[in-house]
C-alpha cells in the first residue's frame, strides 16, 4: 500500500478500522476531535458504528456494553474526557473486558488548555479508577508508530482480556507524517466464550465488577493481579537511541519528547558529549529490569529525566534505579514543550559542564 | 549561479485579496505564509496575512507571526490566551481588510468544509473579479487523492464557503519523504482537476531542496519554492530569529538578482 500523509488524528482511527474495530464511541474534545472527524466518514463506509455519547460518562458505559458482547470497541479523548471516564474504567478491568482507548493527552489540571503535555502519566499508569487493577499503557513517537501500537492494543486487550489505552501528547494527533497501513485488514474477530451473544443452547454468562462476598471479590483481585504479573514478564517494550559503552549520560524520555531529545543527542555528540536515550514504549508494564541493566553500566555517570510535566515518569525512574546514579529531572508543562536547546542545558548541568 | 536553474516563472498575483483553502495536511498553510514571504520580498505594497483557521488547534500560520512581522508584514489574528483557542474567533478585522482592499491580504483559511464556513460569513465582503480562492490540493491526502475526490471536496467547500473557486495549487507532499515523482504526480493530478474545472493552476509549490533536483521546465505553470515555516518541536529550521534573518537576506538577494536577469 502506498505510503500516505496523514494527521495523527485520522491515523488512529484509520488503525483501529484496521485491526477489525467498528464500534467507536467518543466525545468530541481538542486535540483530538479529527479522529471523530475522520472516523464518522470512514466508519459508514465498511460497516462500522459511530456513536457521540452525550458525554465522556456515558461513553465509559457504552464502552462496557458494547465490549460485553465481545466486539473490538474503542474510544479516543483528551485528558478531561479521560478522568471522566475512569470510573467506567475501573469496572471494565474488574470485569475482564477488553477495550482500547486513546487520550491525546493536553495541559492540566483541571480544564487545563489545549496545548501537548504528558501530564497524565500517573493516571494511566498507576489508574485513575479504584480498586486494585492495572491497564497496560502504550506510548508512541510517531505517527507511523501510532498505527502500529493501535493496532497492538486491539491484540493485547483480546489476549488479555484488559482494558489498554494508548497514550499520546497533543502533538501525536495534531502532527502530520507519512504512514504505511498493512495490506491485509483483519475481519472482526468471531465471538469469544466468555461475551454476552445470547445463551441459547448454552448456560448464561455473567459480566460484572460486583462481588459482594469477600472470598470471590480477593479471588477476582488475585485473577487480576496474576494476569499483570505474566504482561510484566511478556510485554515490556522499549527502544535505546545512541546507547554505547562511552555515554556518560543516559536519558529517559517517552513520546515525542524523546524525539526532541534525539535532537539534542545528536547536536550534543557533534560537541563530543555522547548522550544515550531509553524510551520506553510501554508504560505499564515498565521496563524496569532493562533500565536498570542500563543503568548500572559504568560509563553511565548521571542520568536524565525529560518530560512535559512536573515530574511523573520519574518516579517509576527512581523505582527502577534504586539511587544506583544521580538522577536529574528537565520538564516543563502546561502545553509548553522543552526544546531542544533546552534540554541540552539540562544535559550539560547534570554532568557539571559549564554553566 | 541561479539556485533553481533558469526559465521557471515564480507566481504572478493579480488580485488584491488571494484566500488559501485546503483541508489540513494540504499544506495551505506552508503555502500561505511563502506566498506572503515572497510577496513582502517582492512587492512594495503593504501585505498583510489573516489567519481563518478555526479548525487546526496546531500549527498553524499564526505560528509565524514573529517571523512575518519582522518582513514588516501586518498580521491578523487573535492575540494573548486566545491565541491558543480552539474557539471560533474571527477577527472584526478581517472584515475590514476585506473592504478596504489595499495592497494585499492573503487569508490562511482553515482545513476543509468546516474551515470554509469561516470565509461564508464574510462572502459578502469579496467583489467578484478582485480576489483569488485558490485551492490546494495534496494528492497523497485522503479525500483529495485522486480527481473524483478532489470535484467532491471542492464543491462541498464551495457551497459552504459560498464562493466559486478561481485557481488551483499543486502542493502535493509528504513532508520529509517528498520525492519529485511525488510533486510529478500532483502536478499531473492538479492539472486535470484544472483542466475539468477550466481554472487556471496558479502555481505548483514545494520545498526548494526538491525542486533543486528537478528540471522545472516540464511544469507549464509558475513555481513558487518553500522554505518550510511550520516546524516540529525537533526540528531545525529557519524557526530561530538568526536563521530568519539570514534566510530573509538570501531571498532579497534572490529577488534582486531575478529582477536584474
Amino acid at each position: 500500500m502506498a505510503k500516505k500523509l496523514m494527521k495523527g488524528n485520522e491515523a488512529i482511527g484509520e488503525a483501529a478500522i484496521c485491526a477489525g474495530a467498528t464500534n467507536y464511541f467518543a466525545y468530541p474534545i481538542t486535540p483530538q476531535s479529527e479522529v471523530a472527524e475522520y472516523l464518522s466518514r470512514r466508519l459508514p463506509e465498511v460497516g462500522g458504528v459511530f456513536v457521540q455519547a452525550e458525554s465522556e460518562v456515558a461513553v465509559g458505559y457504552m464502552l462496557f456494553g458494547a465490549a460485553s458482547t465481545g466486539k473490538r470497541v474503542f474510544t479516543t479523548s483528551s485528558s478531561p474526557g479521560i478522568s471522566l471516564m475512569q470510573e467506567a474504567l475501573s469496572y471494565m478491568a474488574g470485569a475482564h473486558l477488553p477495550v482500547v482507548l486513546v487520550n491525546i493527552m493536553r495541559g492540566g489540571p483541571g480544564l487545563g488548555g489545549i496545548l501537548p503535555a504528558q501530564s497524565d502519566y500517573f493516571q494511566a499508569t498507576k489508574g485513575g479508577g479504584h480498586g486494585d487493577y492495572h491497564i497496560i499503557v502504550l506510548a508512541p513517537s510517531s505517527v507511523q508508530e501510532a498505527v502500529d501500537l493501535m493496532i497492538l492494543a486491539f491484540d493485547l486487550a483480546d489476549k488479555y482480556r484488559t482494558p489498554v489505552m494508548l497514550i499520546g501528547d497533543g502533538m501525536i494527533g495534531q502532527m502530520m507524517e507519512s504512514v504505511e497501513f498493512p495490506e491485509q485488514y483483519q475481519t472482526p474477530p468471531s465471538p469469544k466464550e466468555w461475551a454476552l451473544t445470547g445463551a441459547v443452547g448454552r448456560k448464561p454468562v455473567v459480566i460484572k465488577s460486583l462481588f459482594l462476598d469477600p472470598i470471590a471479590l480477593e479471588k477476582n483481585s488475585l485473577e487480576l493481579a496474576k494476569k499483570y504479573e505474566i504482561i510484566k514478564a511478556d510485554e515490556v517494550r522499549y527502544e535505546l537511541y545512541k546507547v554505547n559503552d562511552k555515554n556518560k549520560l543516559l536519558i529517559f524520555a517517552y513520546g515525542t519528547m524523546a524525539r526532541i531529545c534525539q535532537t539534542a543527542i545528536d547536536e550534543l555528540e557533534e560537541e563530543g558529549i555522547g548522550v544515550g536515550l531509553f524510551r520506553p514504549i510501554s508504560l505499564f508494564p515498565f521496563p524496569q529490569k532493562e533500565i536498570y541493566r542500563e543503568v548500572i553500566k559504568p560509563n553511565i555517570k548521571a542520568l536524565l529525566t525529560v518530560e512535559m510535566s512536573v515530574g511523573q515518569m520519574i518516579e517509576d525512574i527512581e523505582r527502577c534505579i534504586v539511587g544506583q546514579k544521580p538522577l536529574g529531572f528537565y520538564g516543563r508543562t502546561g502545553g509548553i514543550v522543552p526544546s531542544p536547546d533546552e534540554v541540552k542545558a539540562a544535559v550539560k548541568k547534570q554532568l557539571g559542564l559549564g554553566k | 549561479m541561479n539556485y533553481l536553474g533558469v526559465g521557471f516563472k515564480y507566481p504572478s498575483i493579480l488580485t488584491s485579496i488571494v484566500a488559501i483553502v485546503g483541508g489540513f495536511g494540504s499544506g495551505k498553510t506552508e503555502v500561505a505564509v511563502n506566498l506572503t514571504r515572497f510577496l513582502a520580498l517582492s512587492e512594495k505594497i503593504p501585505i498583510a496575512i489573516a489567519d481563518l483557521d478555526l479548525v487546526n488547534p496546531y500549527f498553524r500560520s499564526r505560528e509565524a507571526i514573529a517571523e512575518m512581522e519582522g518582513l514588516g508584514v501586518r498580521v491578523i489574528a487573535p492575540r494573548g490566551g486566545n491565541f491558543y483557542a480552539d474557539l471560533p474567533i474571527l477577527l472584526p478585522e478581517i472584515r475590514g481588510a476585506i473592504e478596504k482592499r489595499e495592497g494585499r491580504l492573503i487569508l490562511d483559511v482553515g482545513g476543509d468544509v468546516q474551515g470554509s464556513r469561516a470565509l461564508g460569513t464574510l462572502s459578502d465582503a469579496f467583489v467578484s473579479d478582485k480576489y483569488e480562492l485558490l485551492m490546494v490540493l495534496n494528492s497523497r491526502r485522503p479525500f483529495t487523492s485522486d480527481v473524483a475526490d478532489c470535484l467532491k471536496t471542492m464543491s462541498r467547500i464551495e457551497i459552504t464557503a459560498q464562493l466559486k473557486f478561481t485557481g488551483i495549487i499543486a502542493n502535493s507532499h509528504m513532508i520529509d519523504e517528498t520525492t519529485p515523482e511525488i510533486l510529478i504526480e500532483g502536478y499531473r493530478l492538479a492539472s486535470s482537476v484544472a483542466e475539468i474545472l477550466e481554472l487556471p493552476l496558479v502555481f505548483l509549490s514545494a520545498k526548494r531542496e526538491i525542486l533543486e533536483k528537478m528540471d522545472l521546465l516540464q511544469f507549464k505553470c509558475p513555481v513558487l519554492p518553500l522554505v518550510r515555516s511550520m516546524l516540529k518541536p525537533w526540528e531545525r529550521g529557519i524557526a530561530s530569529p538568526a536563521a530568519c534573518r539570514s534566510s530573509k537576506d538570501e531571498q532579497v538577494r534572490r529577488m534582486t538578482k531575478r529582477t536584474n536577469d
